[in-house]
This record gives C-alpha cells, sequence and structure tokens, in this order.
C-alpha cells in the first residue's frame, strides 16, 4: 500500500479510516432510525426476527462498514495519479 | 557491540519509546499536580462523573428519570416522554450543543477540553488509580524499567485489574441509559443478560479502558475533530495559557538567593516541572500548540514553583494573546455577542416550544381516491383519515370535531376513541356539507381533537375541503 502521504504511518491512517466513519455512522444511526423503525426496516428486508436493539445494533455497525468504504476509498483516490501511470510503466 | 554501556543506554531508550497506536511515542508520565486549576478540575470529574453514573438511577414519577428507551423507541426525560415524531428536540438540542462550544471557546479556549471533556474526566480517574497502585511518576518510571518479576507483574496486574473493573462498570452504566436500569442490574447478578445488552456492556467498557487507559493524549492529538478546528474559534482576545517569554527568558538555573537580574536571567529557573506535568507532553515555553488542551497542569505547577522562589506567580499563566503584548483585552467582542444571541434566541425558543408542548399529534390525510363525493341527496362528501398520536404515558379518550364551513357536518363511526400511550390510531371520517355553503373548489376546514380528561391536550389541524364551483 503506497496510498496517500508515506510520511503519514500505516496505523494512523488505518485510524483515519476508522475514527471518522466511527461518529458519522453514530449520528446516521441517529437520524436515520429516529425516521424509519430499524425492527421495521430489518423485516422488511427479510431479516430474521430480531429484538430492537439488536436491529439498532447492527445497523450502527452497518452504517460503520459502509461509511468505513467511503473513507477507504477516500484514501485510495488520494493517491497521486502520476504514481499511478508509474507504476504501469 | 563492544561499546557496552552505550549499548545498554540504547536498549533503555528503546524501552522508554512505547510502541504506540500511531508512532512510537515516548510514554508520557504526567506528574501529579496540586493547585487551584487541579482542585478545580477534580471537582469537575466529581461532578460529571458523580451525574453520568447517578443520573441512571434516579427515578421520576415512578420511572427513571433520564431513559432513552430504545427498545420501545421512545425517550424519559423528567416526566416528558419524547417519541421520534418529536426529533425537532433532538436536533435543536445539538445545534445549541455545537454552538455553546462555539461560545464558550471564544470565550474562554479550551475550557472543555480541560475541565470537562470526557476523555480528559476519564483519564483523570484512570491516573489516580495508576497513581494509587503504582506511586508517583519517579515509581512509575522506575517500574517500567524493571524486568519483568512477580512484584512488577502483580502491580501491573492489579492496576489493569482495577481499571478493567471501572470500565466495566462505566459501559454497565453507559447501557443503564437505554435499558432500565434496575432491571439491567438484577440481571447482571443472575446473569441473564441479552446478547445485545451484554455486546454493548463489554464494547462500551472496550473503549473506556482503551481510551482512557492507553490513548489517552493521543486521543485529543490524533483523534479529536474539535482540537483542529477549534483555532478558528480563536482571537487575539481569547484566553488561552501562555508562557511570560519577556519575563522569563533568558531561562537557567541559579540558587535561591541568587538575584536573577543581577547574572542576566529570567525568571524560568528551567526546572522543566511544567513539561513533567503535562498530559500531552509539551513544552508550554514553546508558544501556543495545538496539542495543548488547557488543563492549566503547567499553571499550577509553575506558580509552586514561583512560590518557591519567591518570586511572584503566573509566569506561566490564563491570559491573552493581546494581554500577553501589552494590548487591551476586549471580552466583549462580536464573535462573542453573535455566539450569544444566536445561543440565547435557541434556548429560549427550546424552553417555549417543550413548556408550551401538547402530547398529542394529529394529522389528516385526504382520500386520494376521489377529490369528493356528491351523495344521493345533493350533499358534498369528501373523506379523510385522522391519524392521532398519543404522545403521552397515560392512556387517553378524545374527541374529534370538525370547523371552518357553515353546515359542515362530521361523520365520525367510531365516536369518542381511545388511544393508548405512544400508539397512533386512524380514524375514518367524513365531511359532508351542502354545496350552497361552499363557494369555492377548495376551502380550510380544520379538526379538532380533545382529551376528554384534559381540554389542555387538544390540538388544531387544518385540512381543505374540495367540491364543486357553483357560483
Amino acid at each position: 500500500m503506497e496510498n496517500g502521504d508515506p510520511t503519514i504511518p500505516l496505523i494512523q491512517r488505518v485510524v483515519a479510516v476508522l475514527w471518522p466513519s466511527f461518529l458519522t455512522a453514530g449520528l446516521a444511526t441517529i437520524i436515520v432510525f429516529t425516521i424509519y423503525d430499524p425492527q421495521i426496516v430489518f423485516s422488511c428486508v427479510g431479516g430474521p426476527e430480531i429484538n430492537r436493539l439488536g436491529a439498532y445494533t447492527i445497523g450502527f455497525f452497518f452504517f460503520w462498514a459502509i461509511n468505513a468504504l467511503a473513507c477507504a476509498m477516500s484514501m485510495y483516490f488520494c493517491k497521486p495519479c502520476s504514481r499511478v501511470s508509474g507504476s504501469v510503466s | 557491540m563492544n561499546d557496552q554501556p552505550a549499548n545498554q543506554a540504547n536498549e533503555g531508550q528503546d524501552d522508554a519509546v512505547e510502541r504506540s497506536l500511531y508512532a512510537k511515542r515516548e510514554k508520557i508520565y504526567a506528574r501529579e499536580v496540586h493547585g487551584i486549576y487541579a482542585r478545580l478540575r477534580v471537582l469537575a470529574v466529581l461532578v460529571l462523573l458523580g451525574a453520568y453514573y447517578g443520573v441512571p438511577w434516579l427515578t421520576w414519577d415512578g420511572r427513571q428519570a433520564v431513559l432513552l428507551d430504545l427498545p420501545n423507541r421512545q425517550f424519559q426525560l423528567f416526566g416528558i416522554t419524547f417519541w421520534p415524531q418529536d426529533f425537532f428536540y433532538l436536533a435543536a438540542l445539538l445545534i445549541i450543543a455545537a454552538l455553546s462550544l462555539f461560545f464558550f471557546t471564544a470565550l474562554a479556549g479550551r475550557l472543555w477540553c480541560g475541565y470537562a471533556c470526557p476523555q480528559t474526566v476519564w483519564t483523570e480517574v484512570f491516573m489516580w488509580i495508576e497513581r494509587k497502585i503504582e506511586g508517583d511518576r519517579p515509581k512509575q518510571m522506575k517500574l517500567d524499567k524493571m524486568p519483568l518479576s512477580a512484584r512488577k507483574f502483580a502491580i501491573k496486574g492489579g492496576k489493569h485489574a482495577a481499571w478493567i473493573l471501572f470500565s466495566l462498570y462505566t459501559g454497565f452504566t453507559f447501557v443503564g441509559y437505554f435499558t432500565p436500569i434496575h432491571d439491567l442490574a438484577a440481571r447482571v447478578v443472575t446473569l441473564e443478560l441479552g446478547p445485545w445488552e451484554t455486546f454493548w456492556i463489554l464494547f462500551y467498557s472496550f473503549a473506556t479502558y482503551g481510551n482512557a487507559g492507553w490513548m489517552r493524549e493521543q486521543v485529543c492529538i490524533y483523534m479529536c475533530p474539535y482540537a483542529r478546528f477549534q483555532s478558528a474559534m480563536f482571537d487575539k482576545d481569547t484566553l488561552i495559557i501562555s508562557y511570560d517569554d519577556d519575563r522569563g527568558e533568558p531561562r537557567g538555573g541559579r540558587k535561591r538567593s541568587v538575584n536573577p537580574a543581577e547574572v542576566g536571567l529570567g525568571d524560568c529557573i528551567d526546572c522543566s516541572l511544567c513539561v513533567q506535568v503535562c498530559p500531552t507532553g509539551i513544552d508550554i515555553r514553546d508558544g501556543l500548540q495545538f496539542e495543548c488542551i488547557g488543563c492549566a497542569a503547567c499553571v499550577d505547577v509553575c506558580d509552586e514553583v514561583m512560590d518557591k522562589m519567591g518570586y511572584p506567580k503566573g509566569l506561566v499563566r490564563y491570559t491573552t494573546e493581546h494581554s500577553v503584548h501589552a494590548e487591551k483585552t476586549h471580552v466583549l467582542r462580536p464573535r462573542v455577542f453573535v455566539y450569544a444571541t444566536l445561543l440565547s434566541v435557541l434556548v429560549g425558543a427550546l424552553v417555549v416550544s417543550i413548556a408550551g408542548r401538547v402530547p398529542l399529534e394529529v394529522d389528516v390525510i385526504r382520500d386520494r381516491l376521489a377529490l369528493y363525493k356528491e351523495t344521493n341527496e345533493g350533499l358534498i362528501e369528501n373523506t379523510y383519515n385522522v391519524k392521532v398520536v398519543n404522545k403521552d404515558q397515560i392512556p387517553h379518550r378524545y374527541r374529534l370535531s370538525a370547523s371552518g364551513l357553515e353546515g359542515l357536518e362530521l361523520i365520525n363511526t367510531m365516536g369518542e376513541f381511545a388511544v393508548e400511550s405512544g400508539r397512533v390510531l386512524e380514524v375514518p371520517v367524513r365531511l359532508r356539507i351542502d354545496p350552497v355553503n361552499i363557494d369555492r373548489a377548495s376551502s380550510k376546514v380544520a379538526f379538532e381533537v380533545v382529551a376528554l380528561d384534559n381540554p389542555d391536550i387538544v390540538h388544531v389541524e387544518p385540512a381543505r375541503f374540495l367540491g364543486p364551483v357553483l357560483r
């Protein structure tokens, strides 16, 4: 992985992906699940019977994963384009 | 390899450099500090943690006073029940919290970081536990340098056991905000916790243990968004902690009996205590740094040193950039007024709207199939679904009526109806009128729902009545 600024340690980049996504997942959980009941959402997609606390939990980790994906892609696209073509030649 | 002493010194240094989550960092052993700001922080810790651990146990009208009841999708706050429909209040509260942070930051710098941030508060407790078990700063450093022995293992193990116990109780309390805590406590004792409750207790405990035990200042430096953007709210009149360069420099050691002016020294005796007490490991004498969380430990310790030396206090002190440069400090300035005005308007609006909050919500949905219907008698009829939400903690019976047009007749086959606490009832109704009483295609009408046992619980919801245009 040569993503991003090589002077930033790998572990800091890992946290740069996991930590902001954690914060926004909390926000998304509050907003989305205030509007939609997570239990109903889960039964709509044919999930197994689950209590509401479980539905909130799975929802939170789902948001965390999705947001982490976005953060990881941002990090990936931060890679300078010149280096991409350089690695091809 | 043949240079044995140098090699040993290197190893010692490597031991001290702890492999941390971010980079190799020097482990920070913050020295204990006594003084006015340390006492203030202990007071803040006691009040805030007392509130955190105590509030879930409070009862109000026989219910848990503060319960964010996710399983039932309702928040109980001191006798008021908030439903998902009350999201507005939550949003307003979050905006108010953010604005307060801006306001206090502009006025007093990182007051939040130094005294109220959960990271600071829990770290303070964890460091207290550490000191009780491992001893003060020199003892902690000596212990870490020691090779592993039964004694070291026992001390370290004891510390982590105490940390973990405290973290577990913290995690338990956290879950107690979301499910009734008395019931939760009983089920902890009988080992009947649900899988999700167990998960969240462990997850939150782990976060507490990791953040306050291991991460500490790194959370502030690397993870805290506020630490990065708070400088945007700073100006030259913001309260900061600053070292008085003019007075302190040139720094240097001297005997107490020596008059610094005679040997060409400033007031700083270069004892490095301000560095030793700093929880983020910076040297305040290097100027304002974003790592500084404004805890004032350096102020306390330097004042103590100045006292011992017989110099005036305040070589390191709470001050403003203007004041350091001998200019006038303006406490009341435009940005403070703007934040204060916004804040008081929002808080006022929130208080007024919560005070006047009626625990009843009514939605009127028109029948989508037909605009209107003409009966055999030639009357015009509209069909509606009236949704009644009882947001109170007790069930109520309600009466529905309609008004707005002369001769308007309400046909409600359900009559008076009861709605359980927190439930929604849909009441299908029709409005009927003689067409001579309407003079336009769309007229304003209103549905009124009132609780029979309490006329203050009333809601008037406007709606449209459609009909043919005769005139």
